[in-house]
């Protein structure tokens, strides 16, 4: 069974533009005119800040380090006991910890992405390029996929390999790479059927240059964009995997372990809750915001 | 309904009489159907084989207790026994599919002298209910926002509706669930005295079933809202709709007629899709919910490693999810003629 | 009880400690409620896995167990001896062998035939069918009912061999109202025995009416097809199934049959909520009588002026710890683990990550059973002895490298991160955390497979020491001693102490015991936890006793209790 996704956002159909001449000059002032997809960029900027700034910040001192335990003042609500956000079960400052939860989230939202691309391209070129039997696999393994219980696969990954950043990094990989692969495959088949493509085939020519040579440039969108929208599903599971036990390691704080610990004192301190969740929830806006823009500016049919 | 280049019409290879019948479009929608039906057998028994290589990697046996004092080996073998653990994997595996070929999937670990048949009958109504109330919740909700948004593009009514759809995208559901619980339960309960609030838990009251059928809902409905509104725009530019348009026709009428079924068609198609992450979704809301559905019974026959609990739970979805994504191509093929049925 | 501490543990009160739910007014005759008003609503928190009781295990499902079938006896309420429930009183030969118990003269099942001795022997029978493999026949039963040694190499597939080990025990029934045991060695703590849940009497009649007809031995299905159907559960006890609404609650009524005074409640209704919090908020709009605070909400509780009114913190018979691997080097070292063991401020960890449920106990028995004592401090918090331990070990390096086994569960994952802080504090030493899935942490423990690993405890399934001491004999190393350290001269006191039928004798044998636990850092013992429930004003008489289950105080004696007027 498939964990559910965060953002079903999967592009299936994309039209292959003949040319891309300008393409990208094009897409670049499209997306600049955007300002929601901007927005969601200065976030994301921000947030990179803080996961790089937030150590040297506690190391100068002027923020508190989301280690420390402080029994005495647990559960404190915002604004007490010194704590700007309040603190957790164990009297750790909560905002610290927002702060330091942002290098997980980032970390496991675009490493993962960095192990789907190889994965999904080449499953999904061969899928398309070879057609027929092949392919009908790959729509049939999608199949099974939709009702694979990919819970006790990442599971069994962590547990068999061992709870490092690797293989939690790894098994959240695993189990997402099929959008990947259907959208090559839809590009690939469509790029089979251009005119060209028959040209070249008719005076004896070998496709699968051709094609190669023609899917790069014009898929880098699609895939950009796909991917872009997978760094918000792979922030979500690795919060997922934190509720399932086989998240990453306490006491490193991530958000999706603030969320799962804080719902256990969701009556006595609300706000334990609240604010792993609205970070969770604005950091994948921003991802959402910039994915729709970069599509918005790639997709060769907005150029009308 | 994958659309192949370069291969033979599936009717060539056939012999003359059945060639005949896959003539007519009636005829090659039977043969689609059986033939995706068929695909289900080989589909079910690689989902089986799969949840089984799985489950017997886990480490930890079902017979291992979460603390305290543990079973003894002989007791641990007497139970290995009793439930035909001591056999061969490869062996368990061949009579778990000969007996699911029989309908019996067994009996729970956990629950003892309980068929995993009774305890998914139990455990059903409750994913059900929630699925079918926030399935009925998203084809008027998504469909209605994305034609609102459509038709008054570039309008407040637009940015405020395509706002909502993407905040609810992309703010995952388990989020969701929790602000709700804080406001709507936690925080009404203290504002007004207890007089309003929304239950957190529990099946008990109607009440009760609010919040988790909205969080449920709340992505596909955005979902298909977004998709709406991007084929209703295309559907507009249309000429014939324009036409109509110009034509004089009422605003109601020409939607109705026109942009409606024709816009439609892309969010039928991921119906399927919607119907798998319902199901599959019930895991994170009842969880959060507290509701004790399949999505949880599930989780915790992982957690208990009830093997087979967890193979029946996988076949059960596999098979609401194959049976859904069929019902939408042969959908599909009703609404857009041009299909080519391989 | 063998329930796991972080799987919503803890059962038993305090012996001598008599807790009249809220206090107020206890005369049954006064503002009394209607019938139809005396309700119960409880959170029972599970779904008990049976209903069958020789088959339970769990707090959740005895609770259900206790209510449906009665025992020979049980313990007193204030857990000093045993008391009569099937059995009125019981001889035991001059050599300890033979227990033969009188059984109570007009008692009957719930559907009105009366109990006899033959039901009695078929009832245990059942829990003792290897086929069957009961969660908790080891280690009472099997090893001291005569002819039950045997009962690990019976091969659970062969009738025959089943067969002789059933008709090999020592069970008999003279005549009808005769119920004899005979041991396989003297055995003091016998008498307790008779008092767990799952020794009770079945009905072969409506087993084997549920069943289709009489069935082998080794045919557990059929064994079991009876205990799922509230029609077919035909006890003994004082209550009845009325409805078993699954993955929801079970309604207990009155057994019209029972042998003592009809009781005031007139049903019970036991809800099956996970969560604690959701428990939490139905107990607050009225929706439940009788809950656990969860742990979160325990301060809120304290400082609220109506609900700390209703709050009762009751003691439990039991004790935690952490459990260190002395078959790896360095814990191997006694000096490092009794420095581990003196660097962890208990009374925080009591005060602050426990909100003050619990008592910090740096000694093994619990406070309210014979044998607590806590003279011997030499696991006390003293964070200078311990840095001079270690250093004199010269082993921190080491150290640094251990990690620190734990369970998935907030709980867990928050506690242990405390005692991790409180090593790298107070030690100086550096010990990560390795937090995995439960299922996988027990595998790695029975294997051996770990650093340090905690908490783990016990809950004390009768008042008696043997029940504690048992847990650390050599041959429990995979069952419990995690720790796996074998010490001949304990193994010998314990046994000796066991078998002793002269009270001063046994005890003093069992502080000595006790000693060698302390002094050798087999365990660093931590806390003895206390349960924080809430009562509603109006349910009084409630008697709280060692044996209740977990978040039902009083759920053994509910004759006493009753509902007011509200």
């Amino acid at each position: 069974m498939a964990i559910p996704a965060a953002a079903v956002e999967q592009i299936t159909d994309w039209e292959v533009p003949e040319q891309q001449i300008g393409l990208w000059t094009d897409a670049l002032q499209r997306f600049r005119r955007n300002r929601l997809a901007i927005a969601g960029a200065a976030l994301i900027a921000l947030l990179v800040v803080i996961a790089f700034g937030s150590p040297l910040l506690v190391h100068i001192g002027i923020l508190p380090d989301p280690l420390k335990q402080n029994v005495d003042f647990i559960e404190s609500g915002p604004g007490q006991n010194g704590f700007l956000l309040g603190s957790d079960e164990l009297g750790r400052d909560t905002f610290s910890r927002l702060l330091f939860g942002s290098r997980v989230s980032l970390a496991v939202g675009i490493l993962v992405q960095a192990i789907i691309l190889p994965i999904g391209l080449t499953i999904g070129l061969a899928a398309g390029y070879f057609g027929g039997r092949i392919d009908n696999l790959l729509m049939r393994f999608t199949d099974i996929w939709y009702a694979f219980p990919d819970l006790l696969f990442v599971l069994v990954v962590v547990s068999v390999f061992g709870p490092s950043l690797i293989t939690i990094f790894g098994a959240i990989a695993l189990v997402n790479w099929v959008g990947l692969a259907r959208l090559v495959r839809g590009q690939v088949l469509s790029i089979k059927e251009k005119e060209f493509i028959e040209a070249a085939r008719s005076s004896g020519s070998a496709p699968v240059k051709l094609i190669l040579k023609h899917l790069l440039p014009n898929s880098l969108g699609p895939i950009i964009v796909t991917l872009t929208f997978g760094i918000p599903n792979a922030i979500f599971l690795e919060a997922v995997l934190s509720f399932l036990g086989v998240g990453i390691q306490p006491p490193t704080p991530t958000w999706g372990q603030m969320v799962f610990d804080g719902y256990e004192a969701i009556y006595a301190n609300p706000t334990s809750v609240v604010f792993p969740a609205l970070a969770i929830g604005f950091t994948l806006l921003a991802f959402t915001f910039v994915g729709d823009g970069l599509r918005d500016a790639l997709d060769p049919r907005m150029r009308r | 309904m994958a659309v192949i280049a370069g291969r033979p019409a599936r009717g060539a290879l056939l012999p003359p009489r059945l060639r005949a019948i896959t003539g007519t479009r009636s005829g090659a929608l039977a043969i689609f159907i059986i033939r995706r039906i068929l695909w289900m057998i080989p589909i079910l028994f690689f989902v089986i084989l799969i949840t089984f290589s799985l489950m017997h990697l886990a480490p930890g046996s079902p017979w291992d207790k979460n603390g305290g004092r543990q079973l003894s080996d002989t007791v641990v073998h007497n139970l290995n026994v009793r439930y035909g653990l001591d056999k061969p994997v490869p062996q368990q595996f061949l009579l778990y599919v000969w007996n699911v070929t029989h309908f019996d999937f067994g009996l729970s670990y956990q629950y003892q002298g309980k068929t995993v048949s009774d305890l998914l009958l139990e455990s059903w109504p409750y994913t059900a209910t929630i699925g079918v109330l926030a399935f009925l919740l998203i084809i008027p909700v998504g469909v209605g926002l994305g034609v609102l948004a459509a038709l008054r593009q570039n309008t407040r009514v637009d940015y405020i509706t395509m706002g909502f759809a993407t905040i609810a995208a992309s703010f995952p559901n388990f989020v969701i669930g929790a602000l709700m619980v804080v406001v709507l339960s936690v925080l009404a309960y203290k504002a007004t005295g207890g007089n309003f609030y929304l239950p957190a838990a529990g099946f008990a009251v109607d009440d009760s079933l609010i919040m988790p059928v909205v969080t449920l809902a709340l992505l596909p409905i955005a979902y298909t809202a977004r998709l709406t509104r991007a084929s209703t725009l295309e559907t507009i530019r249309q000429d014939y709709v324009r036409t109509a348009w110009a034509k004089g026709l009422p605003e109601r009428l020409v939607v109705i007629r026109h942009v409606l079924k024709n816009s439609l068609i892309p969010v039928v198609t991921t119906l399927g899709p919607t119907f798998a992450f319902l199901v599959t979704g019930s895991v994170i809301v009842e969880t959060v919910f507290a509701i004790p559905g399949i999505g949880r019974a599930f989780v915790t026959a992982i957690e208990s490693r009830d093997y087979p609990m967890i193979l029946g739970t996988t076949v059960l979805f596999s098979l609401v999810v194959a049976v859904a994504n069929l019902i939408v191509d042969v959908l599909y093929v009703f609404i857009d003629p041009r299909v080519r049925l391989t | 009880m063998h329930i796991g501490v972080w799987s919503r543990a803890l059962t038993l009160a305090t012996a001598g400690v008599f807790i009249a739910a809220c206090g107020g007014n206890n005369n049954p005759t006064q503002n009394l409620a209607s019938p139809d008003k005396q309700i119960l609503r409880a959170n029972n928190g599970t779904e008990p896995n049976s209903f069958d009781p020789t088959q339970q295990t769990y707090t959740y499902e005895r609770a259900v167990g206790v209510q449906t079938f009665d025992s020979l006896f049980r313990a007193k309420a204030d857990g000093s001896d045993i008391e009569p429930l099937g059995a009125t009183s019981m001889d035991v030969s001059s050599d300890g062998l033979t227990y033969t118990f009188h059984l109570r003269q007009n008692e009957k099942w719930s559907d009105g035939k009366p109990v006899v001795a033959a039901d009695w022997v078929y009832g245990w029978k059942h829990f003792l069918n290897p086929a069957l493999a009961a969660g908790y026949v080891d280690p009472f039963f099997d090893l001291t009912i005569k002819g039950g040694a045997n009962y690990g190499n019976v091969d659970g597939t062969k009738q025959a061999d089943v067969d002789a080990f059933l008709n090999g025990l020592g069970l008999s029934a003279p005549d009808d109202h005769t119920f004899v045991v005979q041991l396989d060695h003297p055995a003091a703590y016998f008498k307790w025995v008779t008092t767990l849940w799952v020794a009770v009497p079945l009905r072969q009649d409506i087993i084997e009416k549920a069943a289709g007809g009489s069935f082998p031995s080794t045919d557990t299905t059929k064994a079991e097809a009876w205990a799922n159907n509230a029609a077919t559960i035909v006890g003994n006890g004082p209550y009845m199934i009325k409805e078993i609404a699954p993955k929801d609650h079970v309604t207990l009524v009155p057994n019209p049959n029972y042998w003592a005074p009809a009781p005031h409640l007139q049903q019970i209704v036991y809800y099956e909520i996970a969560d604690g919090n959701t428990a939490y908020s139905q107990y607050n709009t009225g929706a439940l009588d009788m809950i656990g605070v969860p742990l979160a909400d325990v301060t809120v509780v304290r400082n609220d002026p109506k609900l700390s009114k209703e709050a009762i913190l009751i003691p439990t018979l039991s004790q935690y710890w952490i459990s260190m691997n002395t078959t790896r080097a360095p814990l191997d070292d006694k000096n490092v683990r009794m420095a581990l063991a003196k660097s962890i401020d208990r009374d925080k960890l009591v005060n602050d990550i426990e909100h003050g449920n619990g008592k910090s106990l740096d000694t093994f028995i619990p406070k309210g059973m014979t044998g607590y004592n806590t003279s011997d401090n030499a696991q006390s918090f003293d964070p200078a002895a311990a840095k001079q331990l270690l250093a004199q070990s010269g082993k921190a390096d080491q150290l640094s490298k251990m990690k620190l086994l734990t369970r998935n569960s907030t709980a867990s994952k928050t506690l242990n991160q405390f005692l991790a802080d409180q090593w790298n504090t107070n030690l100086g030493v550096n010990i990560t955390l390795d937090v995995i899935d439960s299922k996988t942490v027990t595998r790695d423990i029975r294997k051996g497979q770990f650093d340090i690993y905690g908490l783990d405890g016990w809950i004390g399934d009768y008042p008696d020491q043997q029940d504690w001491f048992d847990i650390f004999v050599t041959g429990s190393c995979h069952n419990l001693n995690w720790g796996c350290l074998s010490d001949p001269n304990y193994d010998k006191l314990v046994s000796q102490a066991d078998g002793d039928s002269n009270k001063t004798e046994r005890a003093q044998l069992y502080t000595q015991a006790q000693k060698l636990l302390i002094d050798n850092a087999v365990v660093a013992f931590m806390y003895q936890p206390y349960e924080y429930d809430l009562v509603k004003s109006y349910v009084k008489g409630l008697t709280v006793t060692t044996t209740d289950d977990q978040n039902l105080p009083g759920d053994e004696r509910y004759n006493t209790a009753f509902i007011t007027q509200h």
